[in-house]
């Protein structure tokens, strides 16, 4: 069996009645979604917002961002491990709404290295055009959660609010014959006429253990990467629910809406449907806390990529901070010493905007480097007409006007690929 | 737009390798390749004043050259100082890059000079200033003069430049961003399949090498030396007192444990954004490992244990800080008369 | 000396005398442990960093 995306174009989202399709509009039963999101006890209101692309809105801190999507009947679970049982991803038909974004909000800044706004969502000017988030027609969900509640509880809270508002939305689909579908090229076994096409495969870190997974934290397939090896997986799976990002922002540059939407997963589909390449498959890795794991997982993963995804060139990206350059750059070592070509994506580390200071590697077979930008790119951003928060507070911290470091724009410097902002060396 | 331009004997028309002893002159006016540049800067620019020196002579006295010549600029109140261009002539190079580079840094206005990627003085100096890439064929003096004009009427105009391909000059190492058409995503793909067949690509980053840190000698005797703890794991007294960031800090700071036997959770906080930081806060010792050394040092095993200890916060530090307070330390810890160090990294 | 958990880049930077730490969280230290073992753990890095101290040309 294989991932049927079945595409519906979002064009307007307002509140309504009932939850339903109608064209390209998406209605939102408030009352209704409401309900159902508190089943959970850990919170004790919802409230909803809608920002349209344009606005001039301003919304923050943002926990995630995730693609309104649904799966059909006869298929994989939504959200396996998470919502549903742990059973294998991208199977069957899933209802996409394309173009709308379930965001999630967070009650208070998380205070860490994204500073007193945490990440913010900019619906107009420069900053919204540097982030796809600011094309998208988003459902705003702003989460108040039990008094006393530890962190990683209220943060579980979130994530689960999120998924399930984005499958209830999802399933507005249902029983709409969809504009268009996407189903990808078998990639596996390959076709015989794909012979000789180079078989490139993708390595992806999930995780940094530079942290502790919180308890309760679920990233893939409802593990917390608690002794977790390289794994290799299926694109599909990425693209269907497995792999979701960390409660941290201070890890960030990671949202639901990019695994659902991965930039190289979908770009390596791409050519390997224009018979550019055979998609050989993905692994999924972290980073790790210590050499010791270090030096076990660059292993697993280089070894996986070569025995059993049989690459002959593999794209590496990391998650987190500086320390996953080591990971990253070492699994492309050993890769590239067993003669398979990499390409890898870093994010520039230069406060002092300079080379010097970009790079945690230097491996002279690791040559082959793509650059996310973010360090010398901020907007002077306006005052703005709506903010969306969850306390006056940090209403009023967002309102503007202010500076606005693009690395607090959520979408702008993303590591999942999704990045247009490129450091440039002069 | 008023320029003065410096030259080697040889592009000055004085003469050749004869003439290199001698020392700096200056001349009313444009000379040879100043000509030139007035012309394609159009009516405003003049050169006021041609600094001529040989190519011994001022590799030779390049300090008391580069200062007689800077006096001169200054005195002119130069807008713009061109050197050059030196193509692969070493001598004119490292004299053209030293007199920029001080220039540039003493008056502040804009410099402009050109070179050969094999002229030592574009190792030398292109991280500090603007050298326009002339290639080693002299016959090309015109294209090269364009493109040093080009540049420099950027520079003073204050127009941002181009990329090092896109104006000419050798990269200076710095780092902009700039909004480009693909996704990383789709550059990362382009990337591999370009080294996969072979053809050429262009990294976005290149590495640094860094050259090994010279190792002192062995520390001979253990139990009369004078050791220094130092982390970068962010351990502060509670309440940050010389508020060290978090992340890319720029300060650092020592503290007292004279009278600690080890430290206390309670006593202390992190500030550090890149690790968990739960399990040192627990027990400080599981980053400054002070209670095994007070152990040692109760043995004799160890002299002793200077009574503070330094902490600063290792996270997304540019190397220009991190540079400048590794020797700040180095230097507190020569003061102290310290023999060894001990420094923890998370 | 450095005793570090992140060896690679200090490698990098060209730093000698390194000795391994025992992760990013406790360098010198596993919470893992009873406080007595962890204490010996310590001990063990702190000795090995003493033992690279002495040493006139390779790290340890």
């Amino acid at each position: 069996m294989q991932l049927t995306l079945e595409i519906h174009p979002i064009e307007n989202i307002q509140f309504g009645d009932s939850t339903r399709l109608q064209g390209t509009t998406l209605f939102v039963d408030a009352d209704d979604l409401r309900r159902l999101l508190l089943e959970d006890t850990s919170l004790i209101g919802v409230e909803f917002d809608i920002a349209q692309p344009g606005e001039s809105c301003r919304a923050g801190p943002v926990f995630d961002i995730i693609e309104p999507r649904a799966k059909g009947p006869d298929s994989s679970p939504d959200f396996p491990g998470i919502l549903g049982p742990p059973h294998t991803a991208g199977f069957g038909t899933t209802h996409v709404l394309e173009g709308a974004a379930v965001t999630m909000l967070r009650e208070k800044s998380p205070g860490d290295s994204r500073g007193a706004t945490g990440y913010v969502l900019e619906m107009s000017g420069a900053p919204a055009a540097g982030s796809r988030y600011g094309s998208l027609h988003h459902l705003i969900i702003i989460p108040h959660t039990k008094p006393e509640l530890p962190d990683h509880a209220q943060q579980k809270a979130y994530r689960l609010a999120g998924l399930r508002a984005a499958v209830y939305l999802g399933r507005a689909a249902f029983n709409h014959s969809p504009p268009s579908s996407v189903t990808f090229d078998a990639i596996d076994p390959p076709a015989k006429d794909r012979d000789g096409l180079p078989r490139v495969a993708y390595v992806g870190q999930i995780f940094s253990r530079q942290r502790k997974p919180e308890l309760d934290e679920q990233i893939l397939y409802g593990i917390g990467t608690d002794g977790m090896l390289p794994v290799p997986l299926h694109p599909d799976e990425w693209l269907d629910g497995a792999v979701l990002p960390s409660y941290h922002t201070s890890l960030g540059g990671a949202e639901t809406y990019f695994y659902q939407n991965h930039p190289v997963i979908t770009e390596l589909y791409r050519r390997h449907q224009g018979r550019e390449l055979n998609f050989a498959g993905t692994v999924a890795t972290i980073a790790s806390a210590n050499n010791f794991d270090r030096e076990r997982n660059c292993r697993f993963a280089s070894n996986l990529v070569r025995s059993v995804l049989k690459a002959d060139a593999a794209i590496l990206t990391k998650f987190g901070g500086g320390v996953p350059h080591t990971d990253l750059s070492e699994t492309a070592r050993l890769l590239e010493t067993v003669g398979i070509k990499t390409a890898v994506q870093v994010t520039d580390l230069a406060r002092d905007h300079k080379v010097e200071s970009a790079l945690l590697f230097n491996f002279s077979e690791v040559d082959a480097i793509v650059c996310v930008g973010g360090n010398s790119t901020s907007w002077r951003v306006a005052r703005a007409e709506r903010v969306i928060a969850a306390s006056p507070e940090l209403k009023e911290v967002l309102t503007g006007p202010l500076e606005m470091e693009s690395l607090n724009v959520i979408g702008v410097a993303n590591q999942q690929g999704a990045s247009r902002l490129r450091a440039m060396v002069y | 737009m008023r320029i003065v331009h410096y030259l080697n004997q040889f592009f000055a028309g004085v003469g050749g390798e004869e003439s290199a002893g001698m020392p700096l002159d200056s001349l009313k006016g444009a000379v040879g390749p100043g000509r030139l540049f007035e012309q394609l800067l159009g009516d405003d620019a003049k050169v006021l004043l041609t600094l001529v020196c040989g190519d011994n002579y001022a590799v030779e006295n390049q300090e008391e050259m580069v200062a007689a010549a800077v006096q001169r600029i200054r005195e002119v109140k130069a807008d713009l100082v061109i050197a050059g261009p030196c193509f692969q002539a070493g001598r004119y190079g490292m004299a053209a890059g030293a007199l920029c580079a001080a220039v540039q840094s003493q008056l502040s206005i804009p410099v402009v000079t050109a070179m050969s990627e094999e002229n030592p003085g574009t190792d030398l100096y292109r991280e500090m200033i603007y050298i326009v890439d002339s290639g080693t064929n002299a016959a090309k003096m015109r294209d090269v003069a364009v493109m040093m004009m080009n540049l420099a009427q950027k520079l003073v105009d204050k127009i941002p430049l181009g990329l090092p391909k896109e104006d000419g000059y050798f990269r200076r190492g710095f780092i902009r961003d700039r909004f480009v058409e693909q996704t990383a995503g789709q550059r990362l793909v382009d990337m591999v399949m370009a080294k996969v067949k072979g053809e050429p690509f262009e990294s976005e980053m290149v590495p640094t090498t860094f050259s090994p840190v010279r190792m002192p000698p062995g520390v001979k005797d253990l139990s009369q030396a004078k050791f220094l703890l130092i982390t970068d794991g962010g351990l502060v007294p509670k309440g940050n007192p010389d508020k060290i960031q978090g992340s890319a800090a720029t300060r650092w700071g020592s503290y007292n444990i004279e009278a600690c036997d080890n430290l206390k959770g309670e006593d202390y906080e992190i500030s550090h954004g890149g690790y968990d930081p739960q399990f040192v806060r627990q027990d400080p010792d599981r980053l400054v490992p002070l209670d095994v050394m007070r152990e040692l040092e109760r043995a004799g095993a160890i002299g002793e244990v200077y009574e503070e200890f330094l902490s600063t916060s290792g996270l997304a530090n540019p190397l220009s800080n991190t540079r400048r307070m590794g020797r700040e330390m180095a230097e507190k810890a020569k003061q102290l008369g310290i023999d060894a160090v001990i420094l923890t990294s998370t | 000396m450095q005793i570090t958990s992140a060896l690679p880049i200090a490698k990098m930077v060209g730093a000698n005398r390194l000795v391994l730490g025992n992760g990013i969280v406790h360098v010198v230290g596993d919470a893992n442990l009873s406080v007595e073992q962890e204490k010996e753990v310590r001990r063990q890095l702190v000795q090995k960093a003493l033992k690279a101290l002495q040493a006139d040309n390779t790290a340890a």
